[in-house]
């Protein structure tokens, strides 16, 4: 197994491919499902990883986790992910799929929490591929809350399709999306994201914003965001703002001498850096932000 | 160096905006353009700079007996032009300290590289001199900036660039007096044999603290009479109406833009 420079030295690693399992940290690993103990930050590194059965993740009453999982792969692979919150379990998750060549990933994602418990995904997608990413997160415990902040960059002539779906299965639950999309080249990011909120689920808010540039002529952006809400007293909402990069921001760039490309960069990178302050490892940091950056400016 | 705009007519929309604008700036002088709201003066500013929304219909801009009129924003200005602009762009995410730093690497040759802490001298200095407070460098570009604020940042970005010809657009609009005292001298400080100045406003106030060379009064896009530090004295007493009446010029486009947003004494 060759794991990624930026993670040969975090303790509590727990890595897998498909003959091996190293595990560095305090978690019991049975039929790949895992179970946590001691400890509060785990690095979770997939090398062509491509198990038949899902990975599933178990939190446990009043856990405070978080989890940094980085999927690496150079041929195609399909996997499903589960993650299972008791109550008040406050857990944050980070993803990010790198590859070096051309390659194509389905990934199914689904989230199920208890009550009171919090879940914070940080999705940092910069993939070399096409992407088909279902992410569910079922809201299945009173007063439990989900966040959802995803980057995506795409370049090439990737395609990137992405579902999000929340379901709002209990009262005085709360979702939070915010997308930040950036196509570049020939790309196609297309999204669907929605919620439910299904009748008698009162007192739940349901909020989601989507935001994208197109960088070139031939790059494309697609949001169909959605709500279905079968009850009355509830608040929800969404917002998109998907366009072009700020003409006036870039010529006031340009009318200090920055070359359109150095501009571009720069815009797209600040547009960037509300999402990338979120990601509290700074090697997590700097991985994502080189990424992007190297995207960015090769095509900006 | 010398700026020279010959005959230019220039259009935003379909509307003619300039009308054979004639003006000829060489280094080491300072020209004061002072006119009506809506008469062209920032439109004038922004097509020196190649804004891309104003279309030259015929006439020339020259650097150095050179038609700039082909080159592209950014490098109109590593060609040593500046636009202090009258409303400048706010750029989230992107620090005062990365953009100042690309303007400068940007023109710089291929085998120079920057000498960072000279660099970060330089910068603390004249983020010192404009009063523009600590932290500057790590604050979004004009992000949240008071009107002030965001001037002072034009001519702290002025002073890192050194350029040829300058434009300041209404630079001593929301500034208060001491404000427009500090940016007076901060420009004066920068004035040499290196230096066009082109100063746009409709108060003599800002001519107090920079002496021009030339006054030159704009009317419904072209300059329409050229004088000294007399001029300006008369234009704060008795507004343009005198300088239309003498030239004979109709006010046939009372345009709503022009009503009351300018308190300049008329
Ligand atoms: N972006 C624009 N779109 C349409 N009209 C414009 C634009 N910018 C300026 N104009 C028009 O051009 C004329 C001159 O404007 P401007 O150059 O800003 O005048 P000044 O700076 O002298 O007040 C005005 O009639 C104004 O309405
Ligand atoms: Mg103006």
């Amino acid at each position: 197994m060759k794991i990624l420079e930026f993670l040969k030295d975090k303790e509590n690693l727990i890595a897998f491919d498909n003959s091996t399992t190293i595990n560095r940290a305090d978690v019991s690993i049975k039929n790949n499902s895992l179970t946590f103990k001691k400890g509060n930050e785990f690095f979770v590194f997939l090398d062509n990883y491509d198990a038949y059965n899902e990975l599933e993740f178990n939190f446990h009453s009043q856990q405070k986790i978080k989890l940094f999982i980085i999927v690496y792969q150079n041929k195609s692979i399909k996997m499903d992910y589960s993650f299972n919150l008791d109550d008040s379990v406050e857990l944050e998750v980070f993803t990010n799929f790198v590859s070096r060549r051309k390659t194509n990933n389905i990934s199914n994602f689904i989230y199920n929490l208890k009550e009171n418990s919090s879940l914070k995904l940080l999705n940092a997608i910069t993939f070399n591929g096409n992407l088909d990413l279902n992410c569910t997160v079922n809201l299945d415990g009173e007063k439990s809350e989900a966040t959802i902040d995803l980057l995506n960059i795409g370049g090439f002539s990737n395609k990137h399709k992405v579902r999000q779906d929340v379901n709002h299965q209990s009262k005085y639950t709360e979702s939070y999306i915010n997308n930040w999309l950036i196509s570049l080249d020939n790309s196609v990011l297309d999204y669907s994201v929605s919620g439910f909120i299904e009748k008698g689920k009162e007192f739940s808010k349901c909020f989601q914003s989507n935001k994208g540039i197109m960088l070139s002529d031939s790059s494309q952006i697609a949001v169909e965001p959605k709500l279905y809400i079968d009850e009355y007293n509830v608040e929800a909402g969404h917002g998109a703002a998907i366009g072009q990069i700020d003409e006036l921001q870039l010529y006031y760039l340009l009318s200090r001498g920055l070359s359109e490309t150095e501009a571009k960069s720069l815009i797209i990178s600040g547009y960037t850096l509300p999402f990338i302050d979120k990601i509290s490892d700074e090697d997590i940091r700097r991985h994502v932000t080189s990424q992007s950056s190297r995207l960015i400016r090769r095509k900006a | 160096m010398t700026l020279e705009i010959k005959d230019l007519f220039v259009s935003i929309e379909n509307n003619l905006i300039l009308n054979g604008l004639n003006l000829k700036v060489n280094g080491g002088e300072t020209h004061a353009i002072m006119g009506p709201n809506g008469t062209g003066k920032s439109t004038l500013a922004q097509v020196c700079m190649g804004h891309p929304s104003y279309k030259v219909e015929s006439g020339d801009i020259l650097l150095d007996g050179e038609s700039i009129l082909d080159k592209s924003v950014d490098e109109r200005s590593r060609l040593g032009i500046f636009l202090a602009m009258q409303n400048p762009i706010e750029v989230p995410g992107v620090t005062n300290f990365d953009f100042i730093k690309a303007a400068i690497q940007t023109r710089m040759k291929k085998d120079e590289h920057l000498r960072i802490g000279r660099f970060i001298l330089k910068f603390e200095k004249a983020s010192q001199d404009l009063k523009m407070g600590q932290g500057l460098a790590h604050r979004f570009l004009n992000q949240g900036f008071s009107g002030g604020e965001k001037k002072r940042n034009e001519i702290l970005q002025m002073k890192m660039l050194n350029p040829a010809f300058a434009f300041l657009d209404e630079i001593d609009s929301g500034l208060d007096v001491d404000a427009l005292k500090l940016v007076g001298q901060n420009v004066t400080e920068l004035k040499s044999q290196d230096l066009g100045l082109i100063l746009i406003t409709h108060y003599q106030r800002l001519l107090d603290y920079i002496t021009p060379d030339y006054v030159h009064i704009m009317i419904n896009g072209k300059i329409v009479k050229t004088g000294n530090l007399e001029l300006i004295k008369r234009i704060d007493q008795e507004g343009y109406d005198w300088v239309k009446k003498e030239l004979g010029i109709e006010d046939e486009d009372k345009k709503p833009y022009s009503l009351g947003t300018c308190p300049s004494k008329h």
